[in-house]
């Protein structure tokens, strides 16, 4: 555990100082970072679910709070417990069909009143029939609230004793597949740019004129496919002041032989007039369909919207985060230094506490992310395929579980 | 004079006073602006300051002065130029065998197609110069030259006081009764007459913040948020980037033109009309100050039309970024073009009132004040 714990805080340290750059890398290390957690957890015999979760959420949140802004970070936390929930449920649902138990149907609900850590073998098998089993019209009428409480502690004395021999082996088979899919995470995310950019070929077509703001991986590999499938098209890149990534992606661009223009962000109006399709990337994707993006951003959807030009946002899944914004603007923004825009030493005279109320009379504004509400954006394109704005809340039913959206160590006794 | 027609251009070549090398990478869609590598123009033009006979001094002087970018904004340029008329004007004499009219029209003409070459014109030069040669064709025959002379700087003296200075009172007075207590005003780039609304507004003793805009590549607002912060405004500083983050705090926006055209559109500095579309997003009025004689009777519907393009190196090195920086060498490129735009086209639908020496009118009225106002050039 100790190397544990000194890999934790390497992380948290590299969190909080802002040293990782880009939602990719820092999903990437989440993930391996909590794969070496789970690998080194001990568990016990009952209830390895419950044990592995309680770590995973202890470490979790002291990560989420250490970049609150950084949206990946709680994202991967909360897809590895999904994963470990899954993973129980489908293993307990295999040894349940064993057993033939025909428990009374009752959803998850259960699960919630309890604490969410509690799993029984009945509770999970009533849960597995309600979520593994389409709905029919048996199986509706067959759902009678009446025997709604499943006795928990009798049932689960019941069945212990016939599976204590399939527990110890099940112990190491959940955190082994758990390891199993939190690699296939990682896999997932370092191929989210393959994915996304093989639908390239669909979206851009001959004589296009593209826009793009700043610089993104995804964008850049989707645009070197719709080359590759010799697509012929023109880029405008937006410098994206005041980190000035344009001038990388336009370098980068250049090298494969697309034909790029760079403007300043102040010509994106004048020059949308004249442009076929917006291609940008995003920092995180919302429940609503809002995107988190970096700053200018909101001044390009806005004048796609105004000119009917699509503005279409590449995502990876990693990006996708269960969290429906509230005043995203200034909650999930981080302000940054302000001499990226003014030199003190010109302006050190101004910066004088001046006026009567002691407060200086120059401020200097810098934020680094922007909002852009899901009514500007058309499109979204993710490895999962496209999607509109208004679809996106569901695709988080498919990657996280619904006691996670808090990532917070119930202080819970005896488990 | 449209660029991409090639038998114009090499008319105007051979006429130059200096050359000027075009640019290699260009712009496809902006071939009919012209475009010049920067870096040559100046030295050249000064290395032929001996050579000028047919220059006056006060005309180069100008026309140096736009090169090098001392003289920017369309009321100082105008001014400029018009004084250096008056000296013209005031040490012209007659060749014999001709006439004072057709005479100084012409020289008139060749001055400004000099002042073209080192910028290209806006749209209150022009309007002024048409003013000038509209004055010169009117003299009545009767005068003597000594008369004729003095008549047409008095004309000019009038001019620049009604027209511009007097007008820049006018509106000042208009603009700060929109001023109240508790405003946040932002403003873009630097216009002269949106800092002297400011600062009366803040002698008049109300209290408001000011929230200036800036871009590159030139950042003007930077000169503007020193000479507001001297006079004790309590200033907020941002790029453009960060405009809708800052506009749910801001309760009005002031912006200069370079001109309105008759269909309603304002075209002014770049940038401009992406700061007016978030305004109209988030619903805060935006206010255009501009005086009457910059009215034009063009239409344009986007920036393309018509634009200025400015130097691309100017784009392609980014001060003070040595990691952004190592992309200069690649200036050359055949793939990749900088684009420099100087002006923009912002929709009537953007623009609440336009404040004018005329008065406050909506964007609408434009043609009317253009027709009613400009028939004759009368002056007030």
């Amino acid at each position: 555990m100790p190397d544990t714990q000194a890999l934790v805080n390497d992380f948290l340290n590299k969190l909080k100082k802002r040293k990782i750059e880009g939602s990719q890398a820092t999903a990437r290390q989440t993930a391996e970072l909590l794969r070496s957690v789970i690998s080194q957890q001990r568990v016990p015999y009952t209830n390895q679910a419950g044990a592995l979760i309680d770590a995973v959420k202890a470490i979790g949140e002291q990560l989420i709070a250490a970049n609150p802004v950084e949206l990946a970070v709680g994202n991967i936390v909360r897809r590895v417990l999904h994963i470990i929930r899954e993973e129980d449920l489908s293993l307990t649902t295999a040894a349940i069909g064993g057993l033939n138990l025909s428990a009374v149907s009752d959803d998850e609900n259960d699960d919630d009143r309890d604490g969410d850590s509690t799993l029984s073998a009945a509770a999970v098998a009533a849960a597995a029939r309600s979520t593994l089993r389409p709905p029919s019209l048996q199986t509706l009428l067959e759902d009678t609230p009446v025997s709604a409480a499943v006795p928990q502690t009798s049932s689960s004395g019941g069945d212990s004793e016939g599976k204590t021999a399939d527990k110890s082996s099940r112990s190491r088979k959940l955190k082994h597949d758990v390891i199993e899919a939190v690699n296939e995470l990682i896999q997932d995310i370092v191929t989210c740019h393959e994915q996304i950019a093989e639908q390239a070929v669909e979206h851009i077509h001959q004589n296009e004129v593209i826009l793009t703001l700043g610089s993104s991986r995804t964008v850049l590999e989707f645009l070197f496919a719709a080359k590759e499938k010799k697509r012929s098209f023109r880029v405008f890149v937006a410098e994206g002041a005041p980190r000035y990534q344009g001038h990388l992606l336009a370098k980068e661009l250049v090298a494969r032989g697309l034909q790029t223009t760079l403007i300043t962000d102040s010509a994106v109006f004048a020059m949308i007039s004249r442009v076929n399709m917006v291609i940008v990337g995003a920092h995180a994707v919302m429940a609503n369909g809002g995107v988190i993006a970096p700053v200018g951003m909101n001044l390009v959807a806005l004048a796609a919207q105004k000119h009917a030009v699509p503005f279409v946002v590449l995502a990876g899944s990693h990006k996708l985060c269960p969290l429906y914004p509230h005043n995203p603007e200034v909650l999930l923004n981080e302000l940054r230094s302000p001499s990226e825009l003014l030199d003190f030493g010109e302006f050190s005279d101004c910066m004088d506490f001046g006026s009567g109320s002691g407060s200086p009379l120059l401020h200097v504004v810098n934020p680094a992310f922007d909002y852009v509400p899901p009514k500007l954006v058309s499109l979204f394109i993710t490895d999962a395929g496209g999607h509109n704005p208004s679809y996106m809340y569901r695709l988080i039913a498919d990657y996280y579980s619904a006691d996670d959206l808090v990532v917070q160590r119930r202080a819970t006794a005896g488990n | 004079m449209q660029f991409d027609d090639q038998g114009r251009v090499n008319k105007s070549k051979k006429r130059a006073v200096f050359n000027q090398p075009e640019a290699k990478n260009r712009v496809e869609l902006f071939r009919h602006l012209p475009q010049y590598e920067h870096g040559s123009q100046l030295t050249d033009l000064e290395s032929k300051f001996l050579e000028l006979d047919s220059m006056h001094p006060a005309v180069y002087k100008v026309g140096v002065q736009y090169l090098a970018g001392d003289v920017t904004g369309g009321n100082a340029r105008c001014i400029a130029m018009l004084r250096a008329f008056q000296e013209v004007i005031n040490d012209y004499s007659t060749p014999p065998g001709k006439t004072l009219v057709r005479d100084l029209t012409a020289k008139i003409s060749s001055y400004v197609s000099f002042l073209i070459e080192c910028r290209p014109l806006s749209m209150s030069m022009g309007n002024a110069i048409r003013f000038q040669k509209s004055r010169i064709a009117k003299l009545p025959l009767t005068l003597s030259e000594t008369e004729a002379k003095a008549a047409l700087c008095n004309d000019i003296d009038r001019f620049i006081n009604e027209k511009i200075i007097l007008a820049d009172k006018v509106i000042v007075r208009h603009a700060a009764t929109k001023v109240r207590d508790g405003d946040v005003l932002l403003t873009y780039g630097s216009s002269c007459v949106v800092e002297m609304i400011l600062l009366y507004a803040h002698e008049l003793g109300k209290q408001f913040r000011v929230v200036v805009v800036d871009s590159r590549p030139k950042h003007e607002g930077q000169a503007l948020l020193r000479r507001l912060l001297a006079k004790g405004l309590s200033c907020t500083y941002t790029h453009i980037n960060a405009v809708s983050y800052i506009m749910h705090e801001v309760t009005r926006v002031f912006l200069g033109a370079s001109s309105v055209l008759s269909n309603g559109t304002t075209y002014s500095r770049v940038g401009t009309a992406c700061v007016a579309m978030v305004a109209h997003a988030f619903r805060v009025p935006v206010l255009i100050c501009c005086e009457a004689y910059k009215f034009h009777e063009r239409v344009q519907l986007d920036s393309i039309c018509s634009n200025e393009l400015g130097d691309s190196n100017d784009i392609a090195r980014v001060p003070g970024r040595p990691d952004v920086n190592s992309m200069d060498n690649r200036t050359n490129e055949k793939n990749l073009q900088f684009l420099n735009l100087m002006y923009d086209a912002t929709p009537s639908e953007y623009v609440s009132m336009i404040i004018t020496d005329y008065g406050m009118i909506p964007p609408t009225s434009v043609p009317v004040i253009v027709r009613e106002y400009r028939r004759e050039y009368l002056l007030i």
